[in-house]
């Protein structure tokens, strides 16, 4: 008890000023929690974008044929074969152009596979098991995935798998290019499925996520069994990832060089958006860190200066504690216990101030055109540069005191009248 | 006086500088004084007391000689080590109390003891019923009056039971009454403990009641006869 009065009671007329400090920290400690929320939401934002977006793979994909899409619904017609990518792009260009970037080879089909006394659409795709995961994701419910030693065997998900009535151990037939039949085993099931780069849905077909405008469900081979199907190597679309997200534009130059005279071969990439986004992360850092100094500057000096002329105050009574017996760092204890204690409830009730009045979704078109929305985040780095901000203010108001008491003979501190 | 003396002060000097000009507060002072001593030191304002008794409890430090105290030169401990031997060997009374404002009577007391981790509330309760205001323990000091408040700092003083009280014109705020009271009950309670009293004071009649008394004039200390 004696300890908490020796820290907080007394203040008498600095009382006053003490509660205004508090409150400057406070609103200090909001609007620097508010502009790094913002800024903490768009660097998620871009991280979120490097996670998915993946600006360090280019994707090459074969001219995208609408016409062929014009599929029997029903009827006594035989399969035809409809690609969704024309099979044009040639393997061993593509390699050299990759160099010794990682090259994930696709084979886009889609195909009118029997289904009962009906036909039924379904999406086949030919690719490389293990680089493919490395890209996409796959989640298998039951049975394995695809290996590249497998031959006439496919991975279906959920959607297709009901569509077709097969399951695991079933088989489906599929017209190969030279007008046979192949029997697809099917070995694994699949719940989920995020296949990176993939096709427009522009068919009736089988859909894991009905909302998507990208085709979401559909049968996978590898590579071996779909140019089996196909009767080419062509492949009709690839990804190639750079080893880093700086590779890219050169890469990009190699590719579009080497496919130049292929007018149906077009090479996609997101590395300038997601260079623009980061152009617009670091404007939104710049303006909001401008904030945040600017405030911490004015109102952090003001609240420093305000806490300053309080241990000025008290200076004598510190002095007295360390004239006393107490060592100079007990002596100064309720000085410092008393400025913690206010600048860590200014800081948490800043924050939560700044928590409830953010906005759950900020957008500053003229900013963040390409960022788009944010989610400004109050987390542990948000709270925990408020309480260094708060903290560093009373050390500034409580460093003259301090070294005062301990460099100048006490004697001097203790003479000193009280104001 | 005889054998080792408790405190030491050795052709001591000491110089304010303020803003140009140089003021010696001490020059070449020394001193001895023995256990159980009752010294007095007058002489007029500005002559060098107060620098003198801070320079013995290690408030300051001389810029020339040395002040032991049972045989350590104080003047050169470092910081934490003067705060120790402050609070085991030293209890000081200033002219203007130095209580702190915010805590009881009983808490003043306490403070001392506090400081070298042995608070014994019975024992400030007891300090504080020898100096009379044992009724008066949960009052802060501004319920007390000049001559209270400066009771209450020599209940504190005694607090760790110090080897030397160092008093500093206890009684300059006081009237003449309370003055009385006062030096009193610090030559009393000081006498009964067997400990070392250095008086700085105008009070005459405290010539009689000291065992020595000393004048300093001009930062210059001459013995004065009773």
């Amino acid at each position: 008890m004696m300890w908490v009065k020796l820290a907080f009671g007394g203040l008498g007329r600095r009382f006053v000023e003490a509660i205004a400090a508090a409150i400057i920290l406070a609103v200090t400690s909001a609007t620097v929690a508010s502009s790094l929320m913002v800024v903490e939401g768009a660097r998620r934002a871009l991280s979120q974008t490097v996670h998915q977006d993946r600006p360090d793979i280019v994707q090459v994909k074969s001219r995208f044929n609408r016409a062929l899409f014009e599929t029997p619904r029903s009827g006594n017609l035989p399969p035809v074969t409809i690609p969704v990518y024309e099979p044009l792009i040639g393997l061993a260009e593509l390699q050299a152009a990759a160099g010794s970037n990682l090259v994930v080879k696709r084979r886009s089909l889609f195909r009118n596979v029997v289904s009962g006394d009906s036909f039924l659409n379904i999406y086949i795709f030919g690719i490389d098991p293990d680089v493919e995961r490395g890209v996409s994701s796959f989640s298998v419910a039951r049975g394995r995935f695809l290996s590249n030693d497998d031959h006439a065997v496919a991975v279906v998900d959920q959607a297709s798998a009901r569509a077709l009535g097969v399951d695991i151990g079933g088989a489906f037939p599929v017209r190969k290019a030279d007008g046979e039949d192949m029997q697809l085993t099917v070995v694994g099931i699949l719940d989920k499925l995020e296949l990176r780069g993939a096709p427009p849905r522009s068919a009736e077909a089988p859909s894991l996520n009905p909302e998507s405008t990208f085709v979401s469900s559909g049968a996978f081979v590898n590579v071996q069994t779909s140019e089996e199907i196909f009767g080419r190597p062509a492949l009709t679309d690839a990804l190639v990832v750079a080893r880093s997200a700086s590779d890219v534009p050169d890469l990009v130059t190699r590719l579009q060089e080497a496919f130049r005279l292929e007018p149906g071969i077009f090479v996609a990439e997101r590395y300038s958006q997601y260079q623009r986004k980061v152009r617009d992360f670091i404007l939104t850092l710049a303006l909001f860190s401008a904030v945040s100094v600017v405030t911490v500057l004015l109102a952090g000096s003001f609240a420093a200066s305000l806490l300053h002329d309080i241990y000025v105050d008290r200076r004598r009574q510190y002095a007295t504690l360390i004239a006393l017996g107490f060592s100079p760092a007990m002596g100064i204890a309720p000085a410092a216990a008393f400025g913690l204690v206010l600048g860590i409830a200014a800081a948490g009730v800043g924050g939560f101030v700044a928590g409830l009045l953010v906005p759950r979704s900020f957008a500053l078109p003229s900013l963040m055109a390409d960022l788009g929305p944010t989610e400004p985040t109050l987390d542990w780095l948000v709270a925990g540069s408020i309480v260094v901000i708060a903290i560093a203010a009373v050390v500034i108001g409580l460093v003259s005191t301090s070294l005062r008491l301990v460099r100048q003979p006490l004697a001097t501190s203790l003479s000193e009248e009280n104001s | 006086m005889s054998g080792e003396p408790l405190l030491c002060v050795r052709s001591v000097s000491k110089t304010y500088r303020r803003e140009r000009a140089a003021i010696g507060a001490l020059r070449h002072v020394s001193l001895e004084v023995g256990e159980r001593e009752f010294v007095r030191l007058s002489g007029p304002s500005g002559s060098g007391k107060t620098t003198l008794l801070n320079l013995i409890a290690g408030l300051d430090r001389p810029d020339k000689g040395e002040v032991v105290v049972a045989g350590t030169d104080i003047a050169r401990l470092p910081i934490n080590r003067a705060s120790r031997y402050r609070a085991e060997q030293v209890g000081i009374i200033f002219q203007a109390y130095n209580l702190i404002p915010q805590l009881t009577a009983l808490e003043n007391v306490l403070l001392p003891m506090v400081a070298l981790g042995r608070a014994n509330r019975n024992r400030a309760r007891e300090l504080l019923d020898l100096v009379g205001l044992g009724d008066r323990s949960d009052h802060i000091p501004s319920q007390l009056s000049g001559g209270e408040q400066q009771r209450v700092a020599i209940a504190r003083a005694l607090a760790n039971d110090p080897a030397i009280v160092l008093a500093d014109e206890p009684t300059g705020n006081l009237d003449d009454q309370s003055a009385q009271i006062v030096m009193g009950l610090l030559t009393s309670a000081v006498r009964e403990r067997g400990r070392t009293l250095l008086l700085v004071t105008h009070e005459r009649s405290m010539a009689q009641a000291a065992d020595r008394s000393f004048e300093l004039r001009g930062g210059i200390l001459r013995t004065r006869s009773a």
